[in-house]
This record gives structure tokens, C-alpha cells and sequence, in this order.
């Protein structure tokens, strides 16, 4: 896997004088071009990744010459959404609006190994993986990940944009049910979030001193 | 103080109490009350409310109170011009696990006088309530929150007492207590799934509903005339 120099369109007419006319090619690969060159990231940055995320999006590793020159501050007007840092289940709902919010073409680079996993937080209160939340594109392993790795992970996702097709349908198409809703069924959500973390001898089950009824009644929502 | 500090930390090598180590809450030795000039003075003020003082890591005098009796004495704490704790630091709790009793703390600071105090009113576990201070200091209203959100004390007084860190439908108990898993109660599909089902706006304050409820008033009000006038 890696990343190969871009291509120039196939300039394949010219005009009589020789200069260049008209071009021919693909309207897949024209459209392809348009989106990866111009992808508006949202940073959704929640923890200490998102410092590295600056770091990106600031002079030294220069974001805006792979096309992200403007950071899309509204959902309304982004195409990628980088989620850098550790999500909370408090957080999760804010996530999936904004996500739900962003226009077709969208996609997802999950940043760090707590969004992409839960990392070291197997806890109560951690989402184990944002792709339980939101369906994600490419994950950038690290804690915090160098910004050369989430340069690598914005280059591998114009490399799959590259090869999206517009007669595949299914492709940029969403369903209004799932809005709101969880990206995965339960029973995956089980089996992603159980194998990982470092508190794999403590489980609901074993070992537990019933607290009874919480203090206040009205706490319950059922 | 150097002395004191390398028992302080020979204690913490030891590691803690086991959970079955008795129904006990571990106590430092009674600590000579002239070494503080607020602890004599609530000796003779309260007399046997003051259950117990100890001095901790050198130079944190803590004190132990009857929980019946807990708002009064840290009102007079506040009041009193002579001692005068004027400044909240914390509202917290701690568990010791095995059916001990919870230990609800106030961290206080005399910015005046300079002095520092812990007050700390140990609560049964079938009666995990206390007086809400948020009269005596504003501030204590988060504290007690987070103390509730975490502890599940309950705050008898407080004018807003709802959950601060976890989120409103949050239904798995009370995180910081020994007895809560790690992993919380649910499965981790179902707390996906609940998380999803919040209603963000339940995070707002009440009084933060009403400013957005009278704007959302007066733009009706507006294009009303609008429509009316037209």
C-alpha cells in the first residue's frame, strides 16, 4: 500500500494552432479530481491530537497545498471529518449530528488510537471506536500519531476517492433511518469493544457488590 | 514537617486497606487541637460535633464532624470574623469500599487569616444525604453536583441538583463508588445506543432553556406583527 504520483488529466485535442483545446477523459476521474483535490476538513478535535492536527494545518507541514486550504468550520461546508482525540459517550450524540449535518460527499479519518479504538480508556464512560458511531475511512494508529501520519492518512484518502465511481449508487447514498443511529449493529459493537484495553479482568459479572436502588427514582430513564 | 511527610509516604508503600479490613474508616491519631486555632475554638463551640481531628501529610489538619450537624458548623466557620473561611475549594467524597461509611469532605481556605481546613462528615451508606452550603458559598452548587453525579449524595436544599459530568439519561449508578465497574453496568452496545438517544439540550441549564425559549418568543412576536401589518 502507498501512494503513487499524481497523474495530469489526458490532454488528448488541440486546437489548430496547437494549443490545447479541449480534453478528453473519464467523467469518474474528472469528478475524482475535483473532490480529492479540494477536500474541507472539519476538525472535530477533542484531545491532544488535535494539537498535532495544528501542527498539520499550520506553516510547517502546510495542509492547504493537498487542497485543504480552508478548514470547514461548519459541517455544512465540509467534506472530510478528522475526529482527533478521545470521544465520550456525553460527546457521541454531538458527533453524529455534525456528521449527519455534512453534505454527500463526506467522509472520515478516525485520528489516534482513542478515537480509533478507545485506546487506554476501556472505561465507563469512553466510545470504543468512533466507527461505532459514524462510518470511518481511514484510521491513523499513534498516540498521539506524528503529523506526518495523518498527512499519510489525508494522501491514502484521496487515493480512495480516486476510485470511487459515480455509477456506483450505494455508495454516496444514505439512509434517513439512520440518522441518530449507531454506525454498527450491537452484537459488533460487542465484539469490538470486548478483546481491547487493559482492564480485561474486570467485567459486569464477576466479583460485584450490588450498589441497589440509585438515590433518586427519577434518576432511571427507561 | 519532614518527619511526618516520610510517614506520610512509608503509609502509602503499605498500599491501601483491603476491603474486608473491617467497618472502619482508616483515622490518623487524635491530633492536638491547640494546633489549630479553628479547631480549638470549634471544640468549645460544638463540643462532641466535633468527633474527631487529625493532622495529615504534615500540616492538613482535617477535621471529623457529626453529619446532622455538618451545615451548621461549616456556617460558622464561614461567619465567624475570626476564622472566617470565606473560600470553597472542593466538595468531594470518598469510598473506602467494603460497606464503610462515605466520607463527604470540604476543602476550606481563609484567604484573611491565610489557613487552610478540611471538614469531613461521614455518611451510612443507606442514608447518603447532607445540607446543600450553596447558601453559605455559591460556589459549592457544581461541587455538590459533581458530588452527586459521582457519589450519589444527595443534597437536601440545592436549586438545581442534577447529574454535572455524565449525561441526563445516564442510568448505570454512581461512577466513583468502589462497587461500579470499571466498564460501567451495560453492555457496550446498549451504552452506544443510550448515548445516541440523549436529548443534548437537557444539558443546558434550566435558566439557559428560558433565554432561548424568549427569543424564540419574541422573533414569533415579531413576524407576527409582520404578518399582521402587511
Amino acid at each position: 500500500m502507498g501512494v503513487e504520483a499524481r497523474k495530469e488529466l489526458p490532454v488528448l485535442g488541440h486546437e489548430k494552432d496547437g494549443s490545447p483545446g479541449f480534453l478528453l477523459g473519464k467523467l469518474d476521474e474528472l469528478v475524482n479530481w475535483a473532490r480529492y483535490g479540494s477536500l474541507w476538513p472539519l476538525p472535530f478535535g477533542t484531545a491532544c491530537c488535535a494539537i498535532e492536527f495544528m501542527a498539520v494545518a499550520s506553516s510547517d507541514r502546510d495542509l492547504a497545498r493537498f487542497g485543504m486550504e480552508r478548514q470547514a468550520w461548519s459541517p455544512r461546508q465540509a467534506d472530510v471529518l478528522i475526529c482527533a482525540g478521545r470521544v465520550t459517550y456525553k460527546m457521541a450524540p454531538v458527533l453524529r449530528r455534525v456528521w449527519d449535518q455534512m453534505p454527500q460527499p463526506k467522509w472520515a479519518i478516525s485520528m489516534g488510537a482513542c478515537a480509533s479504538s478507545g485506546g487506554v480508556f476501556d472505561v465507563y464512560s469512553m466510545v470504543q471506536g468512533i466507527d461505532t458511531i459514524i462510518p470511518v475511512d481511514v484510521y491513523v494508529p499513534g498516540c498521539p500519531p506524528r503529523p506526518e501520519g495523518l498527512m499519510y492518512a489525508i494522501l491514502l484518502l484521496q487515493e480512495k476517492i480516486k476510485g470511487e465511481s459515480l455509477r456506483n449508487a450505494a455508495l454516496r447514498h444514505e439512509d434517513p433511518a439512520k440518522v441518530g443511529r449507531p454506525n454498527l449493529p450491537p452484537e459488533v459493537i460487542e465484539q469490538v469493544a470486548l478483546p481491547f484495553g487493559n482492564s480485561t479482568s474486570q467485567n459486569r459479572v464477576s466479583g460485584l457488590v450490588s450498589t441497589g436502588a440509585l438515590a433518586r427514582p427519577e434518576d432511571r430513564v427507561s | 514537617m519532614g518527619k511526618d511527610f516520610k510517614e506520610a509516604l512509608e503509609g502509602l508503600e503499605s498500599g491501601p486497606a483491603a476491603s474486608d479490613a473491617g467497618a472502619e474508616a482508616p483515622r490518623g491519631p487524635e491530633a492536638d487541637p491547640s494546633s489549630h486555632p479553628s479547631v480549638a475554638a470549634l471544640r468549645e463551640a460544638f463540643g462532641d460535633a466535633i468527633v474527631h481531628h487529625e493532622v495529615m501529610a504534615g500540616d492538613e489538619h482535617v477535621v471529623f464532624v457529626r453529619p446532622e450537624r455538618c451545615k451548621e458548623i461549616l456556617r460558622w466557620l464561614h461567619d465567624t470574623p475570626e476564622h472566617r473561611y470565606d473560600l470553597l475549594l472542593d466538595v468531594t467524597a470518598v469510598d473506602f469500599g467494603g460497606g464503610r461509611p462515605l466520607q463527604l469532605v470540604y476543602q476550606l481556605w481563609s484567604v484573611p487569616h491565610k489557613r487552610g481546613l478540611r471538614v469531613k462528615a461521614e455518611l451510612p451508606l443507606d442514608a447518603l444525604e447532607a445540607e446543600s452550603v450553596v447558601d453559605v458559598w455559591p460556589g459549592a452548587n457544581w461541587l455538590e453536583r459533581e458530588a452527586y453525579d459521582m457519589f450519589g449524595i444527595v443534597f437536601r436544599g440545592h436549586p438545581d441538583l442534577r447529574r454535572i459530568l455524565m449525561p441526563e439519561n445516564y442510568a448505570e449508578g454512581y461512577p466513583l463508588r468502589k462497587d461500579f465497574p470499571l466498564r460501567g453496568r451495560f453492555s457496550r452496545a446498549e451504552q452506544t445506543r443510550r448515548a445516541l438517544m440523549l436529548d443534548m439540550e437537557s444539558d443546558y441549564a434550566p435558566h439557559e432553556l428560558a433565554v432561548a425559549r424568549r427569543v424564540a418568543e419574541r422573533e414569533a412576536m415579531a413576524s407576527n406583527t409582520q404578518t399582521g401589518g402587511a
